[in-house]
Order: structure tokens, then C-alpha cells, then sequence
């Protein structure tokens, strides 16, 4: 043990690894990824055992909407860790516009979803092909909509002023979680997307 | 706000972040004003303390045991002789869903969870879990969960699917019209977040509160147990949620994931559910082996025989225990290459359990036994253990399983493993920490007779279902005919479970009886070797007054030259006590590998946010039974009870 009389006090206020709500977090994040490879492997199982997928009468998806949605999904994601990098070296300008750009775009993200969603002429009770994909994407699409709710309290606390280059773990943790919403996000775009035109 | 007013914050939440340690000796009575929970009916709701809600979930569980055993009572009256009619087919099927959903969810589970949750901070010397706030949640959702299951079995719309509700049998309403099915996606689906946050819970307390010292080498072996259950829950759990929220899908808004027709597929039920429902049974009996070991160790009065390989064992059972899905349905039809890759996974598991046996009776032979009540329980694990081991291994042959399947050696295998491997290391430990939970010895005498009469009537009730499995009597049936011949083994089974029962109602009788009158039992009654030992019995909220600092795995045998027996920061003349602040809850940050201390960590004290986060959570899952807009409606609550929750935010930014 390295602690010697004199010492100062351990820090009460810690980040990373360190901060048992970062664990919460990931512990959170892990289950979830649990969940979402569990919807992915119900994908292709449903797939192996259709003769065709998309079955007969259900156009296959554009490509055009969702690839640019991913797109934007995945710079919201680089707009939050710029924020929180900016945080880190205590540059408050820079945090508030990563956050509100991050926000931004999210909303950006679920319009485009809505508009996507509403052009097909199938839901989920037409197929268990609907019914994956549909689920697949309500799934995610509440989390998108859970990140920016989120996003609009960390906003809020931005604004007044409350983070420091030393404390700031609700912004650190928020950013894992909306990091995560976002690369999940990938595996599910090439399945639902790409895989059934290989 | 001006910097300086956050500055004053902050250390209004907190104390200053640096300054240097308090001189002194240790103020219990600070301590006890600091970790009091509220009074009166108010305290009831927000208390958060590891202490009142382990003990919350380990009392709940046990009432689900009873409940459980009733119908299963009621179950074996009815099968008692041919062609009775004590319940009706419909009610008979709602009766053993309900005890199958009852046992696996709602006693073993949440009884095991809530011992990790009251013992983990004991052993690994903390104050409290890491987030106490997320315990609390997690009880009122299991609460909230078992009250829904049960409502729904009294008014008659129990499950009526059996307790793994295999798709499409679930799933099309038309095949399950009732509320029931609806009632067993709400309970468990709340059930299994109830436990996925008790999972989280307890391994970010085991990662990050150890007692300054503790390594992962230092750990107890139930804490390692604990450890690896809840792992096995964040793994297994989602898989079960997926399998129950999408029958609900196709129940509730006409998804069609099960239906083939429409291109669904019910073997993909099987996998998802089974994905989990394996690794459950090893969920189940993990914490329990853990229990095992530690009542062993003190009551063999040496230290276990090859500590790291058990501790081992314990994470390559976790391990493949997953490999071992596909066993649960060999009847169904798979390709021969993967039968046999999953006859042998399921063949591989027993490595270690066999390994764990070996340990344990090495230990034994080599110790000097003090042969009370809990030990006979382990005994009598022991015993039903390797016979439930044995049954599994024919089973896992693949056409053995053919030839009984959905028989009753199935119904005695399953209730060897479980009794066997749960029911009778859970005495075995509620014999032992009953002295600590509560202050009291349990009564020996009749603990004995207790392990006895359990020990007979087990037998007596499964041991015949082995021979009424092979002779074709099939599980589930409500009833048979006269010309089976299978009339006198349903007796006998019949008369041992109510001897079995009997056994039970002599623990609630000890119970109450001791917690009454029974022997004082003192700081350690066992001369055990763990930390829990080393406090006060019950407990006081804060656990401990001199936070320990931990030399070796048994820190009571081996504990240097300490007068209190453990060695605390205070002994060594180091400054680390002072380190924890008594004013606010804290407890240490120690590093995960080496319980290097790095921090102060400040715990949540009591909050009515938990409960009112889980009545939003309830009223989404079972509003949803009846109309689908009680889901958002749900979600927006819990959002508000979430703001609620981390109020005021300058205090989250800080913690
Ligand atoms: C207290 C003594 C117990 C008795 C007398 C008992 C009796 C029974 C009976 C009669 C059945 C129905 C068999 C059938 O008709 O197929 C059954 C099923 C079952 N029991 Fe028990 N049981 C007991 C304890 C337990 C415990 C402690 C557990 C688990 C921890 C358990 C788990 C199960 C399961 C999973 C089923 C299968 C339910 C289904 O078919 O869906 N039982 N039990």
C-alpha cells in the first residue's frame, strides 16, 4: 500500500475507469450489446429459414436515405467527442457547440428516419421480415431519441456552466453512451442494409 | 452561479476535495447519523442500504419459495392416485407453469442475488454497494413483478404455456387466448431487469470497492461466485428478455416471429430462450456453490484446497455454460455434426464442476469438521448433487434424451439439480449467516431434524420419478389411468414431498422461534475466517467503523497483530481511515486487479426515486397488457423520475 501518513485525501471526484458510474455505464452498454447481437443473429436465423428475403412483395430498402442517415449519425458521434475533448482542455465554447451540433444532428437523424420508414408499404405484421426490420429500428431509433433527450439535459447543464476540465463525468458518460447508440448503429445499417443484397 | 458559489457547492456535497486526513479516533455515533435511513413509513421507501434491501430480496424470495411449494403440493395431491379431480386440467397447467416461473425467477434468483447483495459489501470490507440506489430499484421491480405473476394466478390468468413458454404456443393468442401468457411476458420481462441491475450492481461493487488490499488473489471464493453469476446474468438475461419482449410483440401488436406462416420460425424461440435458460441453471447454482465453499471452509476449519483452481472453475463453468444450449431441445431435429458438438460441451461442463467436488471433499478429508446443521446441508448437497450429475450425464447422450423426453426423469433430474444444488446449499447458508443477519443463533436441534426430514422426503418424492419417467408417465399431465400401473410411485412421491414440506415449515418454525429466543450468537459464532465476521451482528448500516485493510484471503485466521482481530488502517499507523470521510457516506476506490486504493467514493444515501422509477417502469410493462399506450406513457415518466433522481444536477456533476 502506497498510502503514508500525510498524505492528502484520495480524491472523492474521479473520471474513467476510476468512477464506478463510468462501470455503470459500461455494465449498461455491455447488456445492451448483448441485446442488439441477439436481434442481429434473430435477423439471419429468420433469413436462413425464408426461402426469400425480402420475401416476395416487400421491395427491397433504398439505399439512399439510410446511407446518408448513418452518415449523420456517425458525425454526431464525432461532434460529442469533440466536445468532450474540448471540455478536457477547458474550452467551454467549443463543448456547448459540440453538444448542440451533436443534438442537431441527432434530430436530423430521426426526420430521416420518419421519412424513411413512412415510404414503405409494409409494417410489421405484413411479414416476419417486417417484423424484424421494424423492430430492429424502433429499438435503436428509441435509443437515438433517449440520447438526445439526454443530450438536451447535458445541454442545459453546459450552458450553466457546470463542467470543468476535471469534472465533467455526466458529459463523460453521456458521450460513451451516445458513442455507443452510434457504432451500433453500423453492424445494424449492414445488416438490414447491405447483407441482403450480397 | 459564480465560481465561487460552485466551489461552495461542491463542497457543500462533498467536503473538499483535497485537505488532509481527520485526526482522532473513529465517531460511530457520527457514522450512525450519517447512514440512518429515514424514519417511519417514508424510511420503508427510500432506504437504499445494501443491508435492509439484500435482506429485502433474500425474505421476498422465500415467501416465492412457499408460494411455489404450495402449488407444488396442490400439484402432487392431485396426482396422488389415478383419475382424481382435485384441480381441473386448465388450473393444473396454470399450477406447474407457475411453480416452474415461481422457483427459477422469483425464489432462486433474487434469493441468491440478495444474498450477494448483503454479503458482498461484508466480504470484500465496504460500506455499502457502489450504487445503492440501483439495488433499491432493482428490489421494488422484482416486488412489482411478483405481485403482477401472482394477481394474475389468483384471478385465474396464470401462465398456462409451462414455465419456458416454448413458441408458437406462447405466442399466438389464438393457442393461448388468455391474459396469462401476456401476465408471463410482463413478469419476467420486469424480473429480468430487476436482475440485470443487480447484476451491474454487484460487479461494479466487486471491481471497484474492495477493502484497500484486497486483490482479486484475496477474494473470497463466494465473492468470486458472485462474481461470476452476475457476469453470466449480463450475458444470459438480455438473450431471455429478446425471447420474452418478442413473444409479447407477437401477443400484443401482431409481429410475426413465431408464426411460419408469415415467415417467422418457432425454433428461433428455442435458441434465444435456451441461450439463457441453460447458463440459468448455472445462475442458480453458482452463488450456490459459493455458499458451499464458504460454509465449508469454516466449518472443515482449514483453508479450501487449491483456492485459484476453484476460483477458476467457477469462471470456466461460466463460461461453458454457455455452449450448452441446444440440450434442452435434441428432440427437435438438428444435424448430426451439431448434436454431437453440443453433447459434448454439455458432457465438458461437468469438468468443473467435478474439479469444484474434488476441492471440496479435499478440504474435508483434511480438516477437522464440525459437524452442525449447515455442514449436514452440505452433505446433503453433496449426495443429491452427484446423483443430479448422473441423471445429467445419461441425458446429455443423446438417444437416452430421445428416449425419455418430456417424461418424468426429466421432472426428477431437474428437481435433483435444483434441490440438490440449490435448495440445500441455500440452508446450508441460511444455518450459517442467519448468526450475523440477525444477531441469533437457529435453533440445532431442530435444524437437524429439519436437514433429516428434507433429506428423506426429497428422496422419497423425486427418486420414484426417475423409474415412473422410464415406465412413459410423461410430465405435465394432469392425470392418469388406472391400467398404467403408475399409481402406487405417484403415491409415494406424493406422501415424501408433503414429508419435504413438512421439512420446510420446520425452518419457518425455527425461524420465528429463534429470532425470538434463540441463543445469542455474538460477533462470530463460527470462529470463521471472512470478513463479515468482524463486525457487529446484525450489521450496522455503515458496516464498518474501522474501514479494513486486507493482508490475506482469511483475513480472522490470519490476522496478524491486531487486537481486533482484522487489521485496520489505524493498526498500521497509517493515515488511510482518516482518508474515509464519516460525515458523508464514502467508501474506497480501490484499483480492480490489486485494490490499490485510488479514491474516495461517494455513495447515494436514501432517495424515493428508486421506487417511484420502478412504479414507472411497472406502469409501462403491465399497462401494456391492456392497452400499448401505457409504454410511452411509461417512458416519460421514467425520464421524469430520472431528472428526479439525479437532483440537484450541480451535485451530478460532482459524483
Ligand atoms: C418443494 C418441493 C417441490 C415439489 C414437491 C415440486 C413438484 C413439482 C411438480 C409436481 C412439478 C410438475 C411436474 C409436471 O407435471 O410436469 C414440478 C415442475 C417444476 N418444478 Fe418443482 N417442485 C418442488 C420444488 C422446486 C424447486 C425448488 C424448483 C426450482 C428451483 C422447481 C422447479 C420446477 C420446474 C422448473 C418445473 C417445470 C415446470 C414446467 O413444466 O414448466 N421445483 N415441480
Amino acid at each position: 500500500m502506497s498510502v503514508r501518513v500525510g498524505t492528502p485525501m484520495l480524491p472523492v471526484y474521479t473520471l474513467g475507469p476510476k468512477s464506478v458510474v463510468w462501470w455503470g455505464m459500461i455494465g449498461l452498454i455491455a447488456i445492451e450489446i448483448v441485446v442488439f447481437s441477439g436481434l442481429i443473429a434473430m435477423y439471419f436465423w429468420l433469413r436462413l429459414v425464408n426461402p426469400s428475403w425480402p420475401p416476395e412483395g416487400i421491395d427491397t430498402k433504398g439505399l439512399l436515405i439510410p446511407t446518408i442517415n448513418t452518415l449523420v449519425l456517425i458525425a454526431s458521434a464525432v461532434a460529442m467527442v469533440v466536445a468532450k475533448r474540448a471540455i478536457v482542455r477547458g474550452n467551454q465554447r467549443v463543448l456547448k457547440l459540440g453538444q448542440m451540433v451533436a443534438i442537431a444532428l441527432g434530430m436530423v437523424f430521426l426526420v430521416l428516419k420518419y421519412i424513411e420508414y413512412s415510404g414503405y408499404g409494409y409494417d410489421w405484421t405484413t411479414h416476419a421480415y417486417g417484423s424484424i426490420t421494424w423492430t430492429i429500428t424502433g429499438f435503436h431509433t428509441a435509443h437515438v431519441i433517449s440520447v438526445v433527450t439526454k443530450g438536451l439535459v447535458v445541454l442545459t447543464m453546459a450552458l450553466r456552466g457546470m463542467f470543468r476540465p476535471d469534472r465533467h463525468l455526466a458529459f463523460e458518460v453521456s458521450t460513451l453512451y451516445w458513442v455507443f447508440v452510434v457504432v451500433i448503429w453500423i453492424p445494424l445499417y449492414f445488416t438490414m442494409y447491405i447483407s441482403p443484397r450480397l | 452561479m459564480t465560481q465561487h458559489d460552485e466551489a461552495q457547492q461542491v463542497h457543500h456535497h462533498y467536503g473538499p476535495q483535497h485537505s488532509t486526513p481527520r485526526e482522532g479516533p473513529p465517531d460511530p455515533e457520527l457514522l450512525e447519523r450519517t447512514w440512518r435511513p429515514l424514519p417511519g413509513i417514508v424510511g420503508f421507501f427510500t432506504v437504499v442500504n445494501y443491508s435492509t434491501v439484500g435482506m429485502r430480496f433474500i425474505v421476498t424470495g422465500f415467501i416465492f419459495l412457499l408460494l411455489g411449494g404450495v402449488q407444488a403440493l396442490i400439484m402432487r395431491t392431485q396426482l396422488a392416485q389415478p383419475n382424481l379431480d382435485v384441480v381441473s386440467a386448465e388450473l393444473f397447467q396454470q399450477l406447474f407453469s407457475t411453480h416452474g416461473v415461481t422457483m427459477m425467477f422469483f425464489f432462486a434468483v433474487p434469493m441468491f442475488e440478495g444474498l450477494a447483495m448483503y454479503l458482498v459489501p461484508l466480504m470484500i470490507g465496504a460500506r455499502d454497494m457502489a450504487m445503492p440506489r440501483l439495488g433499491a430499484l432493482g428490489y421494488w421491480l422484482y416486488l412489482i413483478a411478483g405481485i403482477t405473476l401472482f394477481v394474475g394466478f389468483i384471478l385465474g390468468v396464470g401462465p398456462d404455456a409451462g414455465w419456458f413458454a416454448h413458441a408458437p404456443l406462447s405466442s399466438e393468442t389464438t393457442f393461448t387466448p388468455k391474459l396469462g401468457m401476456d401476465i408471463w411476458v410482463t413478469a419476467i420481462g420486469l424480473l429480468e431487469i430487476s436482475a440485470l441491475l443487480a447484476a451491474v450492481e454487484i460487479i461494479v461493487t466487486i471491481f471497484k470497492c474492495k477493502a484497500p488490499g484486497m486483490s482479486m488473489a484475496r477474494m473470497p471464493i463466494f465473492v468470486w461466485a458472485a462474481l461470476v453469476m452476475s457476469f453470466m446474468m449480463l450475458f444470459a438475461m438480455p438473450a431471455v428478455l429478446l425471447a420474452t419482449v418478442a413473444v409479447g410483440l407477437d401477443r400484443m401488436v401482431g409481429t410475426h416471429f413465431f408464426n411460419a406462416a408469415m415467415g417467422g420460425d418457432p425454433t428461433l424461440y428455442q435458441h434465444v430462450f435456451w441461450f439463457f435458460g441453460h447458463p440459468e441453471v448455472y445462475i442458480i447454482f453458482t452463488p450456490a456453490l459459493g455458499v458451499v465453499s464458504a460454509a465449508l471452509v469454516t466449518f472443515a476449519r482449514r483453508p479450501m484446497v487449491a483456492y485459484s483452481i476453484v476460483a477458476l472453475s467457477f469462471v470456466a463453468m461460466g463460461i461453458l455454460s454457455f455452449g450448452v444450449w441446444v440440450h434442452h431441445f435434441f428432440a427437435i431435429g438438428i444435424p448430426p455434426i451439431g448434436l454431437s458438438f453440443f453433447a459434448a460441451a454439455s458432457m465438458m461442463v461437468s469438468i468443473p464442476s467435478g474439479i469444484q467436488l474434488a476441492a471440496f471433499i479435499g478440504t474435508v478429508w483434511t480438516g477437522r469438521v464440525v459437524l452442525n446443521t449447515s455442514f449436514l446441508f452440505l452433505i446433503g448437497f453433496v449426495v443429491i448433487f452427484v446423483m443430479g450429475g448422473v441423471t445429467g450425464v445419461m441425458l446429455a447422450a443423446v438417444p437416452f434424451n430421445w428416449q425419455v423426453h418430456d417424461s418424468y426423469f426429466v421432472v426428477a433430474h431437474l428437481h435433483y439439480v435444483l434441490i440438490g444444488g440449490a435448495l440445500f446449499p441455500l440452508f446450508a447458508g441460511l444455518f450459517y449467516w442467519f448468526p450475523k443477519f440477525t444477531g441469533k443463533l437457529l435453533n440445532e436441534r431442530l435444524g437437524r431434524w429439519q436437514f433429516g426430514i428434507m433429506f428423506v422426503g426429497f428422496n422419497v418424492t423425486f427418486f420414484v420419478q426417475h423409474i415412473l419417467g422410464l415406465q412413459g408417465m410423461a410430465r405435465r399431465i394432469h392425470t392418469y389411468d388406472a391400467d398404467l400401473g403408475w399409481g402406487t410411485f405417484n403415491l409415494i412421491s406424493t406422501i415424501g414431498s408433503y414429508v419435504l414440506a413438512f421439512g420446510i415449515l420446520l425452518f419457518v418454525v425455527n425461524f420465528v422461534w429463534s429470532l425470538r429466543s434463540g441463543r445469542d450468537a455474538g460477533i462470530d459464532p463460527w470462529k470463521a475466517p471472512t470478513l463479515e465476521w468482524s463486525v457487529p451482528s446484525p450489521p450496522p448500516q455503515y458496516t464498518f467503523v474501522e474501514p479494513p485493510v486486507i493482508r490475506s484471503l482469511y483475513p480472522l485466521w490470519d490476522p496478524g497483530e491486531s487486537p481486533s482481530g482484522v487489521e485496520t488502517a489505524a493498526d498500521r499507523g497509517v493515515a488511510l481511515r482518516p482518508q474515509i470521510r464519516e460525515d458523508y457516506r464514502e467508501t474506497f476506490g480501490t484499483s480492480i486487479m490489486d485494490g490499490e486504493p485510488e479514491s474516495r467514493i461517494n455513495l447515494r444515501d436514501n432517495s424515493i426515486w428508486p421506487v417511484l422509477a420502478s412504479l414507472a417502469i411497472g406502469i409501462a410493462f403491465v399497462g401494456a397488457m391492456f392497452s400499448l399506450w401505457f409504454f410511452p406513457i411509461g417512458a416519460v415518466l421514467f425520464f421524469l423520475t430520472m431528472l428526479g433522481w439525479h437532483w440537484p444536477f450541480s451535485k451530478e456533476v460532482a459524483s
